[in-house]
C-alpha cells in the first residue's frame, strides 16, 4: 500500500491522513454529512420540524400571496384560523356554459362542494356570503341559493355593490341579510335574449322559470309575492326596461333584505347567531 | 341556459364565438384529480377539481385559476 502524500499538509487539510490516530477509519462516503452548525435543531432560533412551536411558514406561502397580489390585487392575510368562512359571489354566476373571459365569473361547480365542506367541517361555525354580482344563470344561481338556505349553520349575507337579478335569491337565502347604503338590487323579469316567443308554450316555460325564482325569494324573505311581482313589472324606473332598482334602505323597507349595514354589523350579527346556535346545539359542543 | 342579468346579452356573450376550448387534461396532484391546462413548463392552471372529498374544495391552492406545479 503506497499512497502519495501531499508535500505540504497545510495546503490540503481536507485529505484524510491514514496515519493520523484521530482519523475515523469507519468513515465511508455514503454516510450522511455531519450536521452543519446552522441547521442544528438544538440551537435556539432554529426550531426543528418536530417543534410544535415552530412557525409553519413555508416558501409556498409567500408565492401564494404573490399570486393573489398579482391576480386579485389583494394580499393574503396571515393564517389565523377563523370560525367564519367568507363565501364571495362576484360577477356573473356562471351556468352550464363557460362565459367568455371578459366576464368575472363565480363557478357553481366549485361552490357547491365547498358548501358541503362548510356544512361538514367542525371548524367552520358560520358562513358570511359577500355579494357583488350582476346575476347570471338561473339554475346555477338557484342551486347556490338553495345550498346556502339549506345549511344548518348560521349564515349572513351582505350585498355590497350590487345584487341584481339572480343575485336577489342568493342574497335572501342566508338567515339574515344586510345591504350597504349605496348597494343596489335590480328586480326585473327573466327574458330569453334574442329569441322571439313564437308559441304560447315558450311563454309558459318562461313563466315557470320566473315562478321558481319568485317563489324562492318570497319563501326566504319578508316580501309578499304581489309586492315583488309589482316591482318586477313596474315601468318608468329603468330607462329602456321594466323593473325596479332598489338602493340600500329601499330593499329593507320592502322587506327583501333584513337590515342596512356593512361588514362590521354583518360579522357581529353572525357572531351573535353562532353563540345562539351553539347554545341550542348541545350535541355540537360534544362533537368538538 | 337562461341568463338572468341586467347586463345586455351582447356584452356578456361578446367573444363567445372566438372562444376556444382549452386543451384540458387530468393530473393527479397529492391524490386529488384536477382538470388543468398548460401554463408554462411544469406549471398548470387549475380549471376544475374532480374530487369527492369536500375538504379539497376549501384548499385555496386548488381553486380554479390557481397555478400548480406538477411533473409528469
Amino acid at each position: 500500500m503506497f499512497r502519495e502524500r501531499p508535500q505540504n499538509q497545510e495546503e490540503f487539510p481536507f485529505l484524510p491522513d491514514p496515519d493520523d490516530p484521530g482519523h475515523d477509519p469507519g468513515f465511508t462516503p455514503g454516510q450522511p454529512p455531519e450536521k452543519e452548525p446552522g441547521n442544528d435543531p438544538g440551537r435556539p432560533g432554529f426550531p426543528g420540524p418536530g417543534d410544535p412551536e415552530a412557525p409553519k411558514r413555508v416558501q409556498g406561502q409567500r408565492k401564494e400571496s404573490m399570486q393573489a397580489l398579482k391576480e386579485l390585487g389583494t394580499n393574503v392575510l396571515p393564517e389565523i384560523k377563523s370560525n367564519i368562512h367568507c363565501l364571495t359571489i362576484v360577477g356573473q354566476i356562471e351556468g352550464h356554459l363557460v362565459l367568455p373571459p371578459q366576464n368575472k365569473t363565480t363557478k357553481y361547480e366549485h361552490l357547491l362542494p365547498q358548501l358541503v365542506a362548510l356544512e361538514q367541517s367542525p371548524e367552520i361555525e358560520g358562513v358570511l356570503v359577500v355579494l357583488n354580482t350582476v346575476g347570471g344563470d338561473v339554475e346555477a344561481g338557484l342551486a347556490i341559493a338553495e345550498m346556502i338556505a339549506g345549511l344548518s349553520k348560521p349564515t349572513v349575507s351582505i350585498v355590497l355593490g350590487g345584487g341584481h337579478s339572480i343575485g336577489v335569491p342568493v342574497a335572501v337565502s342566508a338567515r339574515y341579510s344586510f345591504i350597504t347604503h349605496t348597494a343596489s338590487m335590480t328586480i326585473h323579469p327573466i327574458r330569453l335574449n334574442g329569441l322571439i316567443i313564437g308559441v304560447p308554450q315558450t311563454w309558459e316555460y318562461l313563466e315557470k322559470m320566473q315562478d321558481r325564482v319568485v317563489r324562492f325569494i318570497v319563501e326566504h324573505s319578508r316580501i309578499s309575492e304581489a309586492a315583488f311581482r309589482e316591482m318586477m313589472f313596474r315601468s318608468g324606473e329603468l330607462a329602456r326596461d321594466i323593473g325596479t332598482v332598489l338602493i340600500g334602505r329601499e330593499a329593507v323597507e320592502c322587506g327583501l333584505i333584513d337590515e342596512v349595514g356593512s361588514v362590521g354589523q354583518a360579522v357581529k350579527k353572525l357572531k351573535d347567531m353562532i353563540a345562539e346556535w351553539k347554545k341550542n346545539n348541545e350535541d355540537y359542543n360534544v362533537k368538538i | 341556459m337562461i341568463l338572468y342579468t341586467p347586463l345586455p346579452i351582447e356584452l356578456v356573450s361578446d367573444g363567445l364565438q372566438e372562444m376556444k376550448t382549452p386543451a384540458a387534461h387530468l393530473i393527479d396532484l397529492e391524490g386529488v384529480t384536477l382538470m388543468v391546462e398548460d401554463a408554462g413548463p411544469g406549471e398548470y392552471k387549475v380549471l376544475r377539481l374532480l374530487s369527492t372529498n369536500p375538504y379539497d374544495y376549501l384548499r385555496p391552492n386548488l381553486h380554479p385559476g390557481a397555478i400548480v406545479k406538477y411533473q409528469r
